[in-house]
């Protein structure tokens, strides 16, 4: 069990321990003598950016500098600051609102969390807002209430020694904002919900198609035991036409592919590797197949444009319903080496990684002379911690991640994207 | 519906014309923690007369008001007395119709919520600084 041991006194423990000059240290880590007296005799609080300045400068991992449960808060307040983008040196008093303030920084946390949560599912109706008065006003709602409390939280966080007037009036004013919030959020999903059961009357067949093949999970047990012959009911409850024509083509694609690699091959297989004999050799075959038949694996298939003909999506790893996704997702970067299989570690903006395998391989055998079709696959896989991975998100209306090389537009997050 | 809430110089006066009342005390806060003298002002019907008695250097103006839109406020002040009063103007939705009416209209700044104080005090300095002095009551 780790020592219930002050910050300030694990870092002055350390100091010593090293040998370090008080004031060597605090140069090394830009603060002055006296204030770092402060911190190592608990005086002050600590976290954020100036606890990972001193942990590297004393060569130990922060984690092991920070108190019991303080790590994690301090990094929620901070990483809620940061999506918001507060100045770097503001950052920096994420320690302290967490350690004065521990249940407005829970509130801070959690709200951060749940804007997140909301971010995926703006994704789906952003292009739809200027024509929806009654969910631009719902939207109007809720960004004048994030508004309200990120204001309020930055004035805790960096107004020492605030008046206690102001103090209560601004957690008053907190506690009924962040209500507020939850109610809007309340109001947005229901929404949502009414949107999504009017019908697929307004919906392109492509989206249709997405819509139809989420609320089966892209996967038909049908297709696994009967093959091509169950396609007509699975699709006979698409309205439109042209989306039920379009679901066939998908459902007889997927048909074909149980045909060649049947469920209980993949069932029994942990990687893709060990796929790849039964496959053929066929790489996008074992993708696309582990993707269908695990509901625990997202699956994402591009064509040449970088349009996604296929998305499914996993629980943590967000797709957009419409529009592109992620220039960084390895699936592009596939389609650029054709043939040639990438697994790559990649991290979500909420700090989860996972293991993503991708190929890119002609639609239909090539010819000389034809045109060769290209298809992107790519296979997501949740894995625990693995160290350095490549920063990706769920495209760059929803994304938070700040200079970004491979934005193209900005984020309804941040409102700037740079 | 007026709430005076100044306090002492030296970075002159701005009028807030807000509705939301927790906004309007997070705003007033930031800008007079910055020296600003503040003053509020809820109400889109009688804001016109509100930039009259408050003769600010600077009027921080959110679009969604009762009574009269902030567009419409904008609006009286470019027609009125002081054309060339600094308008920073407040919005939630940041759509492009809105951003375009407003510079239509002679808004000096848009910024769309959420924004940063920082931004915030920034914009408000910067245009104090090209503006115009008011005329001597």
């Amino acid at each position: 069990m780790t020592r219930h041991v002050p910050t300030g006194s694990r870092i002055r423990e350390r100091r010593l321990s090293l040998s370090v000059k008080q004031t060597d240290l605090a140069a090394r880590a830009g603060i002055s003598p006296s204030y770092l007296n402060l911190i190592e005799h608990n005086r002050r609080a600590i976290g954020g950016g100036l606890l990972t300045r001193l942990a590297e400068a004393l060569d130990v991992d922060r984690a092991a500098l920070a108190e019991d449960g303080d790590a994690a808060l301090v990094a929620a307040v901070e990483a809620a600051g940061a999506a918001r983008g507060i100045a770097p040196r503001a950052l920096e008093d994420a320690g302290d609102l967490a350690r004065r303030f521990p249940e407005w920084g829970r509130v801070i946390a959690a709200q951060a969390e749940a804007m997140a949560a909301q971010a995926r599912t703006i994704e789906a109706m952003a292009d739809r807002l200027s024509h929806d008065p009654t969910l631009a006003d719902a939207m109007h709602e809720l960004l004048s209430t994030v508004s309200v409390v990120r204001s309020t939280a930055s004035i805790l966080a960096q107004t020492p020694g605030i008046d206690r007037n102001w103090l209560g009036r601004f957690h008053a004013n907190l506690d009924a904002d962040s209500r507020r919030l939850a109610d809007g959020a309340e109001a947005m999903v229901a929404l949502f919900d009414r949107q999504a059961s009017r019908g697929a009357d307004h919906l392109l067949p492509s989206e249709a198609v997405s819509r139809f093949l989420d609320a089966h999970g892209h996967r038909f047990d049908a297709l696994e035991t009967n093959g091509p012959a169950a396609i007509p009911d699975l699709v006979a409850g698409i309205d439109d036409p042209a989306a039920r024509a379009m679901a066939a083509e998908v459902l007889a694609r997927d048909a074909e592919d149980a045909a060649r690699l049947p469920v209980a091959a993949v069932l029994a297989a942990t990687e893709p590797d060990d796929l790849i004999a039964a496959a053929g050799g066929d790489m996008a075959l074992v993708l696309r197949r582990m993707g269908i038949v695990d509901p625990g694996r997202g699956l994402v298939v591009a064509d040449a444009s970088g349009a996604l003909v296929r998305r499914k999506p996993v629980a943590g790893f967000a797709l957009p319903v419409v529009g592109a996704g992620c220039p960084l997702w390895p699936v592009f970067a596939a389609l650029g080496q054709p043939g040639r299989p990438v697994a790559t570690t990649v991290e979500t903006p909420d700090g989860a990684q996972w293991r993503a395998h991708a190929v890119a391989a002609p639609l239909a055998p090539q010819t000389f002379g034809g045109m060769a079709v290209m298809r992107a696959t790519m296979l997501l896989t949740r894995v625990g911690m693995q160290g350095a991975a490549d920063p990706v998100g769920p495209g760059c209306r929803v994304c938070p991640r700040e200079g970004c090389a491979a934005r193209r537009e900005p984020s309804v997050l941040s409102g700037r994207g740079s | 519906m007026n709430r005076q809430t100044s306090s002492q110089p030296p970075g002159g006066r701005v009028l807030l014309i807000e509705d939301e009342q927790n906004i309007a005390t997070a705003i007033a806060f930031i800008l007079q923690r910055e020296g600003w003298r503040v003053s509020t002002h809820g109400d889109g019907t009688t804001a016109l007369a509100a930039v009259e008695r408050h003769r600010p250097d600077v009027v921080v103006l959110d679009v969604m008001l009762p009574g009269k839109s902030g567009f419409d406020v904008l609006g009286g002040i470019r027609a009125g007395a002081r054309p060339d009063l600094p308008v920073l103007m407040l919005t939630a939705k940041g759509q492009t119709k809105d951003r375009e009416r407003a510079e239509a209209l002679g808004a000096s700044r848009f910024m769309t919520k959420p924004f940063s104080n920082r931004e915030l005090v920034d914009a408000v300095r910067v245009l104090a600084g090209s503006a115009a002095p008011p005329d001597p009551v």
